[in-house]
């Protein structure tokens, strides 16, 4: 049956997605859910929620606020809590519930800035759609709202769309820093240890390194408003990760992964046919061919043809009898690499 | 940026039930879903929420019908031995448009039941908001389930919009895991414990103060192994909640098993207990003698005193007690309690009205405020309890007592102190 899960717990959501991407710019912001939604980004996909501390809020939606749409009632919480905690700018994010009530977010957006005089952003999340969808909406929002002026570019000064923890499986940036640092003299992950001064700041990258598909919409808006180029990069993927894959020749390989983490995981090992595929976003600009995984039975009839995988663990539940290497990936399993 | 607002006991109590301040009330502030507090916000982040106590049926599975966003956070019931015993069918969203998803589920059901290796005893539909906003009949969908399927198929309601509804999440769930017993001939000298999704700790003396008045067998649905066992709860003579939370449950187990229920509190007062264990007598037509408990319990309230003296205290509200009760009672035994982490409201403002007559200074926070994002700590305080509590404080001793198996009656007494004195003679 499609869509039915019998094996792996649901993948990151849309919802989840934006809030990882605005975690830590300085915002308030609001999931737009009953408690549940906030619960599984605070509890489960939000791994800087016990690090880092971020005005991260639900709306605490009920009933009768849902089937009377009363925006206005959200507004004035909105208000009430930015007289209470600093912050440069909200931000809405939509849920399953404003989805079904067909909530008009451009409107809360409106309603949100002249009640609290701060910039907002909204983000139509549904809670449906896979993370790097949410991921995708969110950046774009936010270099649209802020990234409007053009600086002069810094030399060797480069800036990385989608270091999140659900592409990733890191909280801290230092470790796409330092492996990018090798080439250029200024790296700076947009909302991960950098704040919205970068945000507002990029049009003074000489270049932008994409490392997920969430990012590629806002590398176009940026390559069209100031004519930032850009690449596909993943300076992450973990040592042992790296050392298997040597081990390997003369295999069917089949690297599951977020699309662009598959792609430069796939370029780097030898000597066997390697096929990359995602059960998220496929993008042909990133790798032609690539496959797109849509469900369980989906998995279990492509993974036929292959010696080997190389994804999350988690994927191996759903039955495949080859050989098996962990990359973890966050948006699926939960796990970061320090788990690992 | 604001101090987390707090209001003192005494404002508080003075103030009525009726004009207590926005930031104590949730519908009037977002919430804040603090680290502290994960569990009350998000059912299912730890502890029972309603896709873990879905579950309590032995040999149960449950099929969670939603976005995938709601059921993302299961993984983490998987380290718990969960992981065979959850199914998702994910929406999207042309089945939230059309409702095209209430007819794939008895098809899913039964897809399940005939590739599992053993039938299950029951399978629970978990739905969400989406549907209690489109408003599903998920009975009528069970019923199809069933004929279907073959199997008994049950509705769990995870409806977070309903929190504050006079049927929230958590008592509705607890109502659901009862509907598949069958009336069956009572048996006088049987009971049932209701109320949690653990048992009470087994050294509690309800155990033998209940064999005292001649009750030969007390069931409880965690201690279920089998359905066989489970079964068997329907033919108990009486019901006792232990957890308010249950008296839905029990209201529909009077209805349709002919089985009364009376209803207990957990207190930590020891003279409250005392009085408690003696109306249950009343009500059961026995003498429950618990002077041996009430005597234990006062010996070891003393002899901790006196090796503390009158230690100060912050007690937060993800601990097995009413945190104002206990504030109360540890206020009583000659302890200060500076600071409270919880939620008021119509059941415990009661305790709040005594604690301002004792202690009116005792600062009372909000969890879900968001201004607790700016705590900081500004009173001296000894020693905490609560997971909360320590989330807070976690520089000083503290114990979180918010075990799953449940503290009851003066054994939760007993254990509070003990625990509190095995954390305050660890150096660190």
């Amino acid at each position: 049956m499609k869509k039915l899960l019998k094996h792996i717990s649901p993948l990151a959501p849309d919802d989840s997605g934006a809030c990882s991407v605005l975690y830590e710019l300085g915002s308030i912001v609001v999931i737009c859910d009953a408690g549940g939604c906030a619960g599984n980004v605070c509890g489960f996909d939000e791994p800087r929620w016990f690090e880092k501390k971020s005005a991260l809020f639900s709306a605490g939606l009920r009933d009768m606020d849902a089937i009377l749409g009363r925006d206005d009632r959200l507004v004035e919480k909105l208000a009430k809590v930015c007289s209470q905690i600093d912050a440069k700018f909200t931000a809405v994010i939509g849920t399953p519930v404003p989805a079904v009530i067909a909530t008009d977010l451009k409107a809360l957006k409106r309603m949100s800035e002249q009640k609290t005089g701060l910039p907002c952003i909204t983000v139509a999340s549904t809670g449906t759609h896979y993370y790097d969808k949410g991921e995708e909406a969110a950046y774009l929002a936010l270099f649209t709202e802020f990234a409007k002026e053009k600086l002069p570019v810094r030399h060797g000064k480069v800036g990385v769309i989608g270091a999140t923890p659900l592409n990733t499986g890191l909280t801290k940036a230092d470790r796409i820093i330092a492996e990018l640092s090798k080439k250029y003299n200024e790296v700076v992950c947009f909302g991960m240890d950098s704040g919205l001064d970068e945000i507002i700041k990029a049009s003074e990258c000489e270049k932008n390194i994409v490392i997920s598909s969430s990012g590629i919409r806002a590398a176009e808006y940026l390559k069209e408003k100031f004519g930032t180029e850009y690449e596909f990069d993943f300076p992450c993927i973990p040592e042992n990760v790296l050392k298997k894959i040597e081990t390997l020749t003369g295999k069917n390989v089949l690297v599951i992964h977020q699309q662009v983490a598959a792609n430069v995981l796939g370029e780097k090992i030898k000597g066997c046919q390697v096929d990359r595929a995602s059960w998220f976003d496929i993008n042909d600009s990133i790798g032609k061919n690539d496959i797109h995984i849509k469900d369980e039975d989906d998995f279990s009839e492509k993974s036929k043809n292959y010696d080997v995988i190389i994804g999350d663990i988690s994927f191996k539940k759903i039955g495949f009898k080859g050989e098996y290497i962990d990359f973890p990936h966050f948006a699926v399993s939960g796990r970061t690499f320090a788990d690992k | 940026m604001t101090d987390a607002f707090y209001i003192t006991a005494k404002e508080l109590a003075n103030g009525g039930l009726d004009n207590m301040p926005d930031e104590l009330i949730s519908s009037r502030h977002m919430i804040y879903s603090s680290p502290a507090t994960l569990d009350f916000n998000s059912p299912g982040a730890k502890g029972f929420g309603v896709k873990r106590a879905g579950l309590a049926i032995p040999g149960s599975v449950m099929l969670l019908v939603a976005p995938a966003c709601c059921g993302r956070n299961t993984a983490l019931l998987n380290e718990l031995g969960y992981s065979e015993r959850f199914f998702y069918l994910l929406l999207d969203d042309t089945d939230i448009v059309t409702g095209r998803h209430l007819t794939k589920i008895p098809k899913v059901v039964k897809e399940l039941c005939d590739e599992l290796d053993y039938t299950p005893s029951a399978v629970m539909i978990c739905i969400t908001c989406v549907d209690a906003l489109l408003g599903t009949d998920m009975d009528r969908v069970c019923r199809k389930c069933e004929e279907t399927a073959g199997v008994p198929t049950v509705p769990a309601y995870m409806y977070a919009l309903t929190r504050e509804k006079r049927l929230p999440p958590m008592a509705a769930v607890r109502k659901s895991v009862y509907m598949l017993l069958e009336p069956q001939k009572r048996k006088s000298n049987e009971c049932n414990i209701l109320g949690h999704f653990a048992p009470l700790f087994d050294d509690c003396e309800i155990y033998e103060l209940l064999a005292t008045a001649g009750i030969k067998k007390i069931h409880e649905l965690s201690r279920c192994k089998t359905f066989e066992e489970y079964s068997e709860l329907s033919r108990a003579n009486f019901n006792i909640i232990v957890n308010s939370e249950a008296r839905y449950a029990a209201q529909d187990m009077e209805k349709r098993l002919g089985i009364p229920f009376i209803e207990l509190v957990r207190l930590y007062r020891i003279d409250k207990v005392h009085n408690q264990y003696k109306l249950l007598g009343q009500a059961i037509g026995a003498e429950l003698d618990d002077g041996k408990y009430y005597e234990e319990t006062t010996e070891i309230i003393e002899k901790f005193k006196n090796k503390y003296g009158a230690l100060t205290f912050a007690i937060g509200e993800c601990v097995n007690a009413d945190s104002f009760e206990l504030a109360l009672a540890l206020t009583e035994y000659g302890f200060k309690v500076t600071e409270i982490y919880g939620t008021v409201g119509e059941r415990n403002f009661v305790f709040v009205k005594r604690l301002a007559e004792l202690s009116p200074e005792t600062k009372i926070f909000s969890n879900l405020s968001p201004t607790m994002l700016n705590y900081r700590r500004t009173e001296k305080i000894n020693a905490v309890i609560g997971n909360d509590a320590l989330y807070y404080h976690p520089e000083l001793k503290g114990i979180d007592f918010n075990d799953e198996i449940q503290p009851f009656g003066y054994q939760a007494v007993k254990l509070l102190f003990k625990r509190l004195d095995e954390r305050l003679e660890k150096e660190i």
